[in-house]
């Protein structure tokens, strides 16, 4: 297979979609003659012209607008936000209009949007360029939220959220797109809601996603190395659907979990999950359910802090082994 | 005897505001000559001229204004006629307000009014509870007063305080919710209350839930249960240690609240207590939050859709047997 950046996973996964089926079509402020701020539709303007690959002004409330406009009527917009944290601009559409119109038809008109782009610290762009909304985002009935680690999911789970019924918002992370992995020529998809291990082990479950997976595989090499731990890593992918019984069969098997992901703590995607394996796996627990997060400030500016802010090895390793 | 109403006494905190300190204003759509949608600041404009102003309908903009009045030694109330508007003004809520302080060491004491929760009717854009957004944001304080008194007293702490306040109002408390007198003593808003103690399991709620769970706790006293109930009255700041105290008491815990399940105040509770508290509870902790839907417009089914004083005591019987 051939061995692509996240970056290209993507961008493949655009170009089959064009090319497949002429309802979709990308739009975002410079992704078309530009390319994309990040470079992420490099190419496709080009390939498939200006009706198909749109500059929008800079107003993400209006082009969010636009697409859910656009899905009610039959096409399939992919929207990108230069940053996730822009979307806040254009929140009241994502909620209260994308999120509502297929319950509010009675299940008539169908929002088929997707809304990606990145979302993530660790760049020191800042307390207001790094949020990670997708625990927001979860938070709405109505919406989906795919949160990918690899170029392989990346690939897979754009093309399932591209053809998807519902708007789906993808959020990506401007660390991984220069990652490389092995990804098939061609289209295929990964269905939404299915969780992958990305590391079997035995004695203790790591429930992570996005970047997290990363630093969450490096823990678990610590801990078997240095303490003899055999850490599973639980890479949920999709943040919504979520894989409950990927989470609780590895609970069931572990017996201990640490939930790591870069969202802040308060409400977020590690609240629910504890809240889940405490109210349905309760009597297979042998010890409390801990939580390694972004630290619980805004994004810091300082480069050097910031790292210490996100989940690193360190950290998750410190927390594993109180388990025990 | 007078009684006084919930939203009066939101109307009174307001006016005692303006009246103490002159860097109070109150900006929003239709609070001056109208009133307010609700009538939270009815007759405010003619009381204190100049200073309960009408703004244009831009959530954005007014959020975005009264940043900047704060920022020049101002202390605004903004008022949202509903809460879901506020999703318009996001980005200025949490991109600017929220992280001002932090950015700058420039203090952003600012008030956004926020009417919450469901009224029959009301459907998906006008009954919602976004507190569990607003927590999740480093740099912001969210109330949730679940009773007449605290509403006065936690309004006027509100506005006293440096950091951005979101002040979660429940439409449905306005009208129905009475006391006797405006209160004359105030507990911190960043204490929770033990409102009814008991031994055999623990509600932890706020806002217009803790009625629903005090019925509940009032019907179970019929079987012999004490339940006790715990009022969070501010989410952000939590106070974990009133909970943790109250579930070494009863090794139960039920966490009730009208917003949506997913990554809801709810779970950050049970979060909290199972990281913290393990060892203190003698079954699965368990939630009731509205059903994870949008909020539904028909009033039967708006009826079904957040939890009532008799899916709580379902709740309890259940959580009692496990």
């Amino acid at each position: 297979m051939p061995l692509i950046t996240y970056r290209k996973a993507l961008n493949e996964a655009f170009a089959e979609e064009l090319s497949r089926d002429e309802s979709v079509f990308l739009m975002g402020e410079e992704v078309a003659e530009y390319n994309g701020a990040y470079k992420v539709t490099e190419g496709l303007w080009e390939r498939f012209g200006s009706k198909r690959v749109i500059d929008t002004p800079i107003s993400e409330a209006a082009f969010l607008g636009l697409g859910v406009g656009a899905a009610m009527m039959g096409l399939r917009p992919v929207v990108e936000l230069m940053f996730w944290s822009f979307a806040y601009v254009g929140f009241d559409q994502i909620i209260n209009n994308a999120g509502c119109v297929r319950y509010m038809s009675g299940g008539l008109i169908n929002v088929p949007m997707v809304i990606r782009g990145p979302a993530n610290g660790g760049t020191s762009v800042g307390a207001t360029h790094s949020h990670t909304p997708e625990n927001l985002i979860a938070n709405t009935p109505g919406l989906k939220v795919v949160c990918p680690a690899t170029p392989y999911d990346a690939k897979g789970l754009m093309i399932a959220s591209i053809r998807d019924n519902d708007t789906v918002c993808f959020m990506e992370n401007t660390l991984l797109y220069g990652t490389t992995g092995e990804v098939p020529e061609g289209s295929y998809t990964i269905p939404l809601g299915v969780a992958d291990c990305k590391r079997e082990g035995t004695d203790i479950s790591f429930i992570t996603y996005g970047r997290a997976v990363l630093t969450a595989l490096e823990a678990a090499v610590i801990l078997q190395a240095e303490h003899g731990i055999s850490a599973e890593v639980i890479d949920l992918r999709s943040i919504r659907p979520l894989d409950e019984e990927a989470i609780l069969n590895s609970v069931a098997k572990t017996h201990r979990v640490v939930l790591i992901d870069e969202n802040k703590p308060f409400c977020g995607i590690s609240s629910q999950i504890a809240a889940t394996i405490a109210e349905k796996a309760f009597d297979e627990l042998d010890a409390p359910i801990l939580r390694v997060t972004a630290l619980d400030a805004p994004a810091i500016y300082s480069m050097p802090l910031e790292k210490l802010q996100l989940p690193t090895p360190e950290r998750i390793v410190n927390k594993a082994l109180t388990l025990f | 005897m007078t009684s006084i109403t919930y939203l009066e006494a939101i109307r009174a905190a307001q006016a005692r505001a303006l009246e103490e300190d002159s860097r109070v204003f109150i900006y929003g759509q239709d609070v001056g000559s109208f009133g307010g949608a609700f009538k939270a600041t009815k007759n405010l404009a003619k009381e204190f001229p100049g200073r309960v102003m009408d703004s244009p309908i831009s959530e954005d903009a007014m959020i975005g204004m009264a940043i900047g009045a704060a920022i020049e030694g101002m202390r605004p109330i903004i008022e949202m006629q509903f809460a879901d508007f506020s999703t318009c003004g996001l980005n200025q809520i949490v991109n600017h307000a929220a992280t001002l302080f932090y950015r700058t060491e420039v203090p952003c004491p600012l008030v956004v009014r926020l009417p919450c929760g469901g009224t029959s009717g009301g459907g998906p854009f006008h009954s919602q509870s976004l507190e569990a957004i607003y927590a999740h944001f480093p740099g912001l304080v969210v109330m949730t007063p679940g009773t007449v008194e605290d509403a006065y007293t936690m309004l006027l702490e509100a506005i006293n305080i440096d950091d951005p306040v979101i002040f979660c109002e429940h439409k449905f408390l306005y009208y129905h919710l009475k006391a006797e007198a405006l209160p004359t003593m105030a507990l911190p808003s960043n204490k929770a209350r033990v409102t009814r103690p008991g031994r055999d399991a623990t509600v932890v709620t706020y806002s217009a839930m803790l009625h629903e769970s005090l019925a509940a706790a009032a019907e179970l006293a019929h079987d012999g249960y004490e339940i006790e109930v715990v009022d969070l009255r501010s989410v952000k700041p939590l106070d974990t240690d009133t909970i943790l105290a109250s579930v070494a008491r009863t090794g139960r815990l039920l966490v009730v609240s009208e917003a949506f399940p997913w990554g809801g105040v709810t779970a950050e509770v049970i979060a909290r207590v199972t990281a913290e508290g393990f060892g203190l509870l003698d079954a699965p902790p368990q939630r009731l939050n509205a059903r994870d839907t949008p909020v539904p417009y028909h009033p039967a089914l708006w009826g079904t859709h957040r939890p009532t004083a008799s899916t709580i005591a379902s709740a309890l019987h259940r959580l009692l047997k496990l």
